[in-house]
């Protein structure tokens, strides 16, 4: 009977054990699929330096090429994005004034304004490598400067 | 039946008994603090759940398959660690809505650290496929993006799903902490206006509502 | 900006780089069709991207046409997206339904006295006569009107639509999607006019551009600076309609045609609007008209910038229905509907160099008459104040109460007597609106650079004229404000945007 009993006392003792251990210890681990390495292409301090990225963009860790794709090998000869660059991962333009549907209730929203809807190209107010403007601030400088209407562009 | 034997009967079933009150009862326990009816319990998780269901993630995709609040917001690496984490974070919540000011917290600001409270292990349960680059149906940007994650996963600089898929499971969500909390004056009266709006159509949720 | 002008510069490939010292110095003649290899070929190109130039690629695509708009900004349609969005038509079906008499002898006569006489009857006439038409072509892209009919200054009836959302944007933009969405339609903007391509004759074949133009805001003649952009040529088989604007920003050129305009001077314009595309005309052979005559809008307001929020307040509330004192005066200065040149003419005389900037007030009484959301916006902008009392309004401004109070009371009269000899407003014409019911509002008042009424003489079917040969050049067409001579002296409000539909259309169908 002892023998019984030590028995189901050890079923009882190990196999949850056994079972949280599994659980624990395994789950579902991907192997990442192997990467290869593209060719790195330099870009030198100074570069860097004169066209400093953006912080949000720095946060991620993102590469020059994401952006500029297909501009070749040599940053010196990169030219300035399009903004399907930009719409590459921001979505699309609809997306982005969705977003700031808040403003929509005054008509006040720079991604869907009553006077441009959705029809601005990212650049007219953000840039990569310099400070962004605020293009509405051409005319709507009080509200601009009065803070009473949008963040600061990022 | 010897005595002994009976002895070791009532122990067992009693041990057996207690046992399933504890388990059942913190199955349940945890089943029942999982989901959004209990998040939105405290008030100030309003515009989280209005946006979480205007979601795919809260249901509102052709399927309506849903995540519930701790499918994200809690690890799912392992057990140990998704009850630890529950317990620390339901103990500092509990303790900030009672003692604390929970309508003085700047929302937006905390977006900026979404990294810590939005888990990837929880995202990678649905979205296991998501890293295998011989998918039919992953987009080009999808696998450059991935890549740089997987390159990034294990080192200082690495990012959570949440970096990028920043409003993953409450689309619309900065419209809606507007609504509660004008981030700019000018649009005060109008924001209320919204907000009475969206108390009303979500009310059935749990939200608080005023009536003024 | 000059780093990435200067950088994009040196990335052209030899052949470009050619190109481009070519065309950013001031070419002395338009660019030979011999030795041009083009980069595409339309049978229409136009310059600019607004009222007069979506109006003419509309009905140039809807003909047939393969159509090219070309646009040196970023954003498209320039000034026709900021401006109010008002337009006189004549007989048109809403003074049918109001039971407004009109005529097109009535509307030219009306715009012969605001333009001094000098005005070019025969452009106005095809005005008066196709209102109807362009009204029916932004009609069928979608543009959508007020209920009512707007009286405006200088006309002697209502005669002006007004676009349903307080903005020209209403009407432009529902153009600019209808025109992408015919297959023959392209609009390429950060793309710079530079010069024309002629053949042997004279003729004009096509244009030179640089695309990937980036408008420099900083410089402060950015035509003149900025060298930066990728060559290209365009064909354009039947020819090219300028439809660029006008020039109110254009520091360089307007302080020679009046000095007395300073560079600081604000303006309502985008600050693309600049000379360039003109002088190129005039290169042509275009003739010049009435160059010198630069508008100021006598209703913005020095507190914000453009034409801002009070703009639209001031033409439809406190300049309709209420008055403009002179803050040392307490009193009146002016007729406030009198045309834009008459008041701001009396407007400076006001302000003099002490920035004496007269008030403009108006009662409920006028704010209930008029589209809410104009009030609205200037009241949230903060450019147009609201007040319990005349008292508190006075303090506001540091009037005198008691000065003003009889000032108002005297106005009061006249509006009941239905004549103002004092400044001759035509009071039996403002619906007996007395400024009486509280809360009173008030705004400041200054002219701002408007509207350039000159530029290029064109006759009636839109074709540029040449001062060597008196006749078409061949292949030049132009509409809207940098065409000449229609408005005279000085343009009535609302009559700017019927003047470039009109003439967009004629140039579209007669190219």
């Amino acid at each position: 009977m002892k023998k019984v009993l030590r028995f189901i006392g050890v079923f009882l003792f190990v196999v949850p054990l056994l079972y949280i251990s599994v659980k624990a210890y395994g789950g579902d681990n991907q192997s990442p699929p192997t990467i290869t390495k593209q060719e790195e292409i330099k870009i030198s301090p100074e570069l860097h330096k004169k066209f400093p990225m953006k912080s949000m963009h720095a946060k991620l860790s993102l590469s020059c090429v994401f952006c500029h794709e297909g501009q070749g090998n040599n940053p010196e000869e990169w030219e300035y994005v399009e903004e399907d660059a930009c719409l590459s991962c921001h979505k699309t333009k609809k997306y982005l004034a969705e977003r700031l549907a808040f403003m929509d209730t005054l008509k006040a929203n720079p991604h869907n304004s009553i006077h441009d809807g959705t029809n601005l190209s990212c650049d007219e107010c953000h840039n990569e490598h310099k400070p962004s403007i605020n293009m509405c601030s051409e005319c709507h400088q009080k509200e601009i400067k009065e803070n009473i209407w949008m963040r600061k562009v990022p | 039946m010897s005595k002994e034997k009976l002895f070791i009967l009532i122990f067992v079933s009693i041990g057996a008994f207690i046992g399933m009150v504890l388990s059942y009862g913190t199955y349940f326990g945890i089943h029942m603090t999982s989901g959004e009816k209990f998040c939105v319990s405290c008030h100030e998780m309003d515009p989280m759940v209005v946006s979480y269901k205007d979601d795919i993630h809260g249901g509102k995709g052709v399927l309506g398959a849903s995540a519930r609040c701790v499918d994200c917001h809690l690890p799912h690496d392992n057990l140990a660690n998704y009850i630890y984490t529950k317990a620390k974070n339901g103990i500092a919540e509990v303790g900030i809505h009672f003692f604390g000011d929970p309508d003085a917290i700047d929302w937006q600001e905390k977006l900026k650290h979404r990294q810590s409270f939005v888990f990837d292990t929880g995202c990678l349960e649905c979205h296991g496929n998501v890293m295998k680059n011989d998918l039919a149906t992953t987009s080009k940007q999808a696998l450059k993006m991935h890549k740089h994650y997987q390159e990034l996963k294990g080192t200082e600089k690495e990012i959570g799903c949440a970096s990028c898929h920043f409003d993953a499971g409450h689309k619309g969500m900065r419209n809606m902490l507007n609504y509660y909390k004008p981030e700019h004056s000018m649009y005060k009266e109008k924001m209320e206006e919204k907000k009475k709006e969206v108390q009303k159509k979500y009310q059935k949720y749990g939200i608080e509502v005023h009536e003024e | 900006m000059a780093d990435i002008t200067r950088r994009s510069f040196v990335k052209m490939g030899a052949v470009g780089a050619g190109m481009i010292a070519l065309g950013s110095t001031a070419a002395n003649a338009a660019v030979s069709e011999k030795g041009v290899k083009y980069d595409g070929e339309y049978d229409v190109i136009i310059i600019g991207s607004g009222y007069a130039a979506l109006s003419a690629g509309i009905t140039a695509a809807e003909k047939g046409n393969k159509v090219l708009m070309v646009e040196k900004m970023g954003r498209i349609g320039g000034n026709s997206v900021i401006n109010g969005g008002l337009l006189a038509v004549v007989n048109s079906p809403k003074q049918k339904s109001e039971g407004v008499n009109d005529s097109a002898e009535r509307y030219i006569a009306d715009s012969m006295k605001a333009g001094k006489s000098i005005n070019h009857i025969e452009n106005l006439q095809v005005i008066a006569e196709r209102g109807n038409d362009a009204l029916k072509l932004v009609q069928k892209c979608g543009a959508k009107f007020y209920d009512k009919l707007s009286h405006l200054g200088g006309h002697s009836v209502p005669r002006t639509y007004l676009s349903a959302n307080g903005s020209g944007s209403g009407i432009v933009l529902p153009m600019i999607s209808y025109f992408k969405k015919l297959p023959n339609g392209t609009i390429k903007n950060k793309t710079k006019f530079d010069e024309f391509v002629t053949d042997d004759s004279g003729r004009v074949v096509g244009v030179s551009v640089r695309e990937k133009y980036k408008f420099d805001k900083k410089a402060k003649d950015d035509h003149r600076e900025n060298t930066g952009g990728k060559r290209k040529y365009y064909k354009a088989k039947k020819g090219v309609i300028l439809a660029s604007g006008g020039f109110c920003r254009d520091t360089f050129f307007r302080k020679i045609q009046d000095p007395r305009i300073s560079d600081s001077i604000d303006s309502t314009n985008q600050p693309g609007a600049t000379a360039e595309v003109m002088m190129q005309a005039f290169k042509a052979g275009a003739v010049p008209v009435h160059i010198g005559r630069i508008q100021f809008g006598p209703w913005a307001c020095p507190d914000e910038k453009g034409f801002g929020a009070a703009s639209n307040f001031n033409i439809n509330a406190t300049f309709r229905y209420g008055i403009s004192v002179d803050p040392k005066t307490n009193k009146r200065y002016m007729n406030e509907l009198a045309d834009r040149l008459t008041r701001a003419t009396a407007m400076f005389k006001v302000i003099g160099d002490e920035k004496n900037f007269p008030i403009n007030i108006c009662d409920q009484g006028a704010v209930d008459k008029i589209i809410p959301e104009i009030a609205e916006k200037s009241l949230k902008a903060g450019v147009v104040k609201k007040f319990d009392t005349i008292d508190a309004l006075a303090a506001e401004y540091k009037l005198d109460a008691a000065a003003l109070k009889k000032e108002i009371a005297a106005y009061n009269g006249y509006v009941k007597a239905g004549k103002d000899p004092e400044q001759g407003k035509p009071v039996d014409k403002t619906e007996g609106v007395q400024i009486v019911k509280a809360p009173f509002y008030a705004t400041r008042g200054v002219p701002k650079l408007h509207h350039t009424m000159g530029g290029i003489k064109i006759n009636t079917k839109a074709q540029v004229i040449s001062s060597e040969t008196e006749l078409p050049i061949p292949g030049l067409y132009a509409a809207g404000e940098i065409t000449g001579g229609t408005h005279g002296a000085s343009r009535l409000g609302s009559c700017s945007i019927p003047d470039c539909l009109v003439f967009g259309m004629v140039a579209g169908e007669n190219i």
